[in-house]
């Protein structure tokens, strides 16, 4: 299909896909701009905008309270703007922004691209080592001395590998095959057939940012959890 | 986009094995995430808020083994 073809800006060795990066802004520009509005003048007593953030934070402060433990709330930045911006970035592949046609590749999803999804996967993978080390020391590594010891830091650095490509690999196939399904429904029976498809995009966008955010905050909880 | 001359054959049979035997996991998986959540939930009706946010964690990622699966038939199909 065209569409796999991004539109590539090249600056020297490097090259960038332009479509991705603009819809990226486009995502980043709205979240910040709903902030900014949520939190303009903080009353007592709250607006519609700053009721909606309430309760979004409230949720945030919820979830890491019961999986983090005490100390979870400082670990809400990271957890909340991946999930927000993973909401909204799958959604923007909702929205007819395809009409506006490109000379290569369209403008669907930030998230349908390999590079957005394990760029943020690196990200948590530095999150929860440094986080880690900080907590621990180098005891986070070596646990003793034992054979069991042996075997489960082997498979600490096995996980360093495994994690971060199977969280870049979920999202990105999911927002990638639910876009090719709904080409496929387009070419079958266009107008109708897409629409239930569409819908069941919607609910796969809301559960793959959960899911990477729950596994962002489970890991992060197993990384600097108390030694029993 | 490769021409689907181009592909050989045993590569769009592979393609088909491939997804056949990812559904197969996914299906499985999704199936058992389902029953426990219905067990827990007709044994203790009030943790149904936190037993469907486990289940839809547990769905995502068995389902995301199949979409492994998908990449692959995709790429040997020649469409990704």
């Amino acid at each position: 299909m065209s569409e796999a073809a991004h539109w590539i800006a090249q600056i020297g060795n490097y090259s960038f896909n332009m479509d991705t990066l603009i819809t990226m802004w486009v995502a980043m520009g709205f979240l910040i701009v709903l902030a900014f509005a949520a939190t303009r003048k903080l009353v007592l007593v709250p607006s519609k905008v700053q009721a909606f953030a309430e309760s979004v934070m409230g949720f945030f402060w919820g979830l890491t309270d019961s999986m983090i433990g005490k100390d979870g709330r400082k670990h809400i930045p990271l957890v909340a703007s991946l999930f927000l911006f993973i909401l909204t970035a799958n959604l923007m592949g909702q929205l007819p922004l395809r009409l506006l046609h490109l000379k290569h590749g369209e403008l669907a999803s930030p998230t349908n691209d390999i590079n957005l999804t394990a760029a943020m996967a690196i990200i948590v993978l530095c999150y929860y080592l440094f986080m880690g080390i900080k907590k621990k020391g180098f005891k986070f590594f070596i646990h003793g001395f034992g054979f069991t010891e042996i075997i489960l830091f082997l498979v600490e650095i096995l996980e360093m590998v495994t994690r971060p490509l199977s969280l870049a690999l979920r999202l990105f196939a999911n927002i990638l095959a639910g876009e090719i399904l709904v080409g496929a429904a387009l070419g079958i029976f266009a107008y109708f057939l897409p629409i239930p498809v569409m819908l069941f995009e919607v609910l796969v966008a809301f559960i793959q940012a959960l899911v990477f955010m729950m596994l962002t905050i489970a890991y992060i909880s197993m990384a600097t959890a108390e030694e029993h | 986009m490769a021409d689907v001359k181009t592909i050989s054959d045993l590569a769009q049979l592979g393609a088909g094995i491939a997804i056949g035997f990812g559904a197969i996991g996914a299906g499985l998986g999704i199936g058992l995430a389902t029953k426990g959540l219905l067990e827990g939930v007709s044994r203790q009706p009030e943790i149904a808020g936190k037993a469907i946010a486990f289940f839809l964690v547990g769905a995502a990622l068995s389902e995301a083994c199949a979409l492994y699966a998908l990449l692959i038939a995709l790429k040997l199909s020649g469409m990704i």
